[in-house]
């Protein structure tokens, strides 16, 4: 069902998955490309050079441990909190909605928002680092003041998809939300 | 001469800009993605912040799009829709002194060239010489080829250091740009003479009041006594020290004068001082800080409106005090001589013996009852000044200003070398050809093509209109549908 080439705002290519389980049930799922393993190398090979260099003028073996150490472990913790593979919401009819991502080193999160707290999903615009960009929210509100919005909860916030590919998740949302 | 060049206002108020050429001609009838820039724009209060909502109400009307980018003020930051879709971009720059940004001439390009690809923009227009961001946004608005609109909203001193260094900032920044609007021609004088600029790019465009807002009601008054009004930020260029010194002076020649002064500064205390002293706090009211709301209900108290200040481009209070039927006594500087015709002002020099001259006549004239009527002095006011004839005017500039081309850089260079002195120009030129290095860095960083253009609230895609017009007419099943 994809025919349409999705980047992020940066200009990355990114893919789009919708699958329909029933009627009033859809998910979309937005998958960044996999981590390149000429960019760990890059990377990689930048530190141990930066490292071998002091390594030369200082004689000292415990900046080379260092840097080993530190390469590791910063590519543990990236894969385990920063690179997000999958971010998906799943959208059920008069229940709620699922918003979950999951990270390269297979750590999942979920979160479930009931629908009696939901108010819409809308698409805004915000400033973000020097460019401003459009991104897809849920607004929740308040059962005690259900004209109010109460709170934002951003979208797709780690692959950041461009206008068309939010605009196509928009339109199936509200066809959901609206039948319910 | 000032009687000259009065007439002259007034014949062009009703007049076009300047005489329209081809070129407007073929231009005439387009619409055009105008931007705003300005420091100065709501929450923050003000003349020039009023000027830019009102003009861009005007130009959505007449089917422009029309967006205004000013900085974040507290918590207001990112995009904000207000009236008829008018778009407003709170963009987080760091704000130095007095609600104006700090410039590094850089720092602002990405977020700027964002707004201006991704809104399609035609024509920057930029407000206030007193703005950084303002001057911020032509100089990049200039490098990335852009037309470009200034208006000037203040007069200015040649003496002084800060003066002098304002006054070459306002040269490099207004020797390229397409046209310069002043809002009287005093302001034109000293603008053109300040900028070392061509007075055939300079326009006057004074500014309007909504008189729907300021319409007289003469119940309101006291007839037992006569009040004097004043509605100003009490600040020393408002003349505050004079006012000071006219109030115990008249207090004491007439028992039945009353003074209702509105508006809040560090001056409030020379009038309190002078309250204290004279013990007149049953004449003297100081109403503190007024919203734009409440003015008509202040001025329609008076008999008189007294406007004491000591520079003025174009003061917008005593149009308001006439267009609410007062009679109004007011200094001779600046822009004042040409707003209001003679009949409806009596003007003095600013020194205490001449105002107070100029308002024992005014007295005389109110209690001999021979003065003209409130609902006659608005009718003369309320069609002098509109904004419709404001915007009409403003759209006659933007005709003429992009049917112009934009200096390409080595032009511009030149035109920056030439014009502003060696040292000067030769650092500008500079600061130029990095700005364009820099266009080229971000282009290549993130390509044009890359930024999502922005849906149209105004304009002639607007998709406000088109809602607007269309709940209007499915509103009734719209509303059953819910």
């Amino acid at each position: 069902m994809e025919d349409e080439a999705y980047t992020d705002i940066n200009g990355n290519p990114i893919s789009l998955d919708c699958q329909k389980h029933c009627s009033f049930c859809r998910e979309f799922t937005v998958s960044s490309p996999k981590m390149s393993i000429g960019k760990v190398m890059g990377y990689t090979c930048a530190v141990w050079l930066a490292a071998y260099a002091v390594f030369f003028i200082t004689a000292n073996t415990a900046v080379l441990t260092g840097a080993i150490l530190f390469t590791l472990l910063g590519m543990m913790l990236h894969i385990h909190l920063v690179k997000v593979d999958h971010e998906s919401v799943l959208v059920i009819g008069s229940l709620g909605i699922q918003v979950s991502s999951s990270y390269a080193s297979g750590r999942e999160t979920s979160t479930f928002i009931e629908m009696s707290q939901v108010k819409d999903v809308v698409i805004n615009e915000a400033i973000y680092m020097h460019q401003i960009i459009y991104y897809l929210c849920i607004l929740l509100k308040d059962p005690s003041a259900p004209d109010d919005v109460s709170r934002v909860v951003p979208l797709f916030q780690s692959s950041r998809p461009r206008l068309n590919c939010l605009v196509k998740v928009y339109k199936s949302c509200q066809e959901i939300l609206s039948n319910c | 001469m000032g009687n000259r060049r009065r007439a002259a206002a007034f014949s062009h108020a009703t007049q076009a800009v300047s005489g329209p050429t081809a070129e407007t001609i073929k231009t005439a009838g387009r619409k055009h993605s105008i931007c705003m820039v300005s420091d100065f724009f709501y929450p923050n209060m003000g003349g020039v912040e009023s000027h830019i909502y009102l003009l861009s109400q005007c130009l959505i009307e007449k089917g422009h799009k029309v967006v205004v980018v000013t900085h974040a003020y507290g918590h207001r930051k990112g995009v904000r829709y207000l009236t008829n879709g008018l778009k407003v971009y709170y963009l987080p720059l760091q704000v130095m002194y007095n609600q104006s940004t700090t410039t590094t001439f850089f720092h602002s390009m990405p977020l700027l060239r964002c707004v201006f690809v991704r809104e399609r923009i035609t024509v920057v227009h930029s407000h206030s010489s007193f703005s950084a961001m303002a001057h911020d946004a032509l100089f990049h608005a200039k490098t990335m080829g852009l037309n470009t609109v200034f208006t000037d909203h203040s007069l200015f001193g040649f003496a002084d250091v800060s003066s002098v260094l304002t006054n070459k900032l306002l040269t490099v920044s207004l020797c390229d740009t397409n046209h310069i609007v002043c809002v009287s021609y005093t302001s034109k004088e000293n603008t053109v003479l300040r900028a070392a600029l061509d007075p055939e790019i300079v326009s006057v465009i004074p500014n309007a009041v909504e008189h729907g807002d300021f319409t007289p009601d003469p119940s309101q008054r006291n007839n037992d006594r006569i009040t004097i009004v004043v509605i100003s930020r009490l600040v020393y260029r408002k003349g505050i020290d004079l006012l000071s010194g006219i109030i115990p002076e008249l207090c004491l020649k007439h028992p039945d004068l009353h003074f209702l002064i509105g508006g809040e500064g560090p001056k409030r205390l020379v009038l309190e001082e002078v309250r204290e002293k004279y013990q007149l706090h049953d004449r003297v009211r100081l109403l503190g800080p007024l919203e734009h709301k409440d003015v008509r209900g202040v001025l329609v108290q008076g008999h008189i409106f007294l406007n004491t200040s000591l520079t003025e481009a174009f003061c917008m209070a005593i149009v308001e005090g006439a267009s609410c039927g007062l009679q109004v006594v007011s200094t001779r500087v600046g822009g004042i001589p040409e707003v209001l015709p003679e009949d409806l002002i009596t003007l003095c020099e600013p020194t205490v013996q001449s105002l107070c001259a100029g308002l024992e006549t005014v007295i005389a004239r109110q209690r001999s009852g021979s003065v003209s009527t409130p609902a006659s002095v608005h009718a003369r006011v309320r069609n002098l000044y509109t904004w419709r004839n404001v915007a009409e005017r403003t759209e006659k500039v933007y005709d003429r200003v992009c049917g112009e081309e934009v200096l390409p850089l080595d032009r511009r260079l030149r035109r920056l070398r030439t014009h502003c002195g060696p040292v000067a120009g030769s650092i500008f030129a500079f600061v130029a050809v990095l700005d364009f290095l820099f266009l080229l860095f971000l282009q290549w960083w993130l390509p044009d093509r890359l930024m999502d253009l922005a849906a149209d609230a105004s304009g002639p895609f607007g998709l406000w209109r088109q809602e607007a017009s269309e709940s209007k007419s499915k509103a009734p099943s719209k509303r059953g549908g819910q």
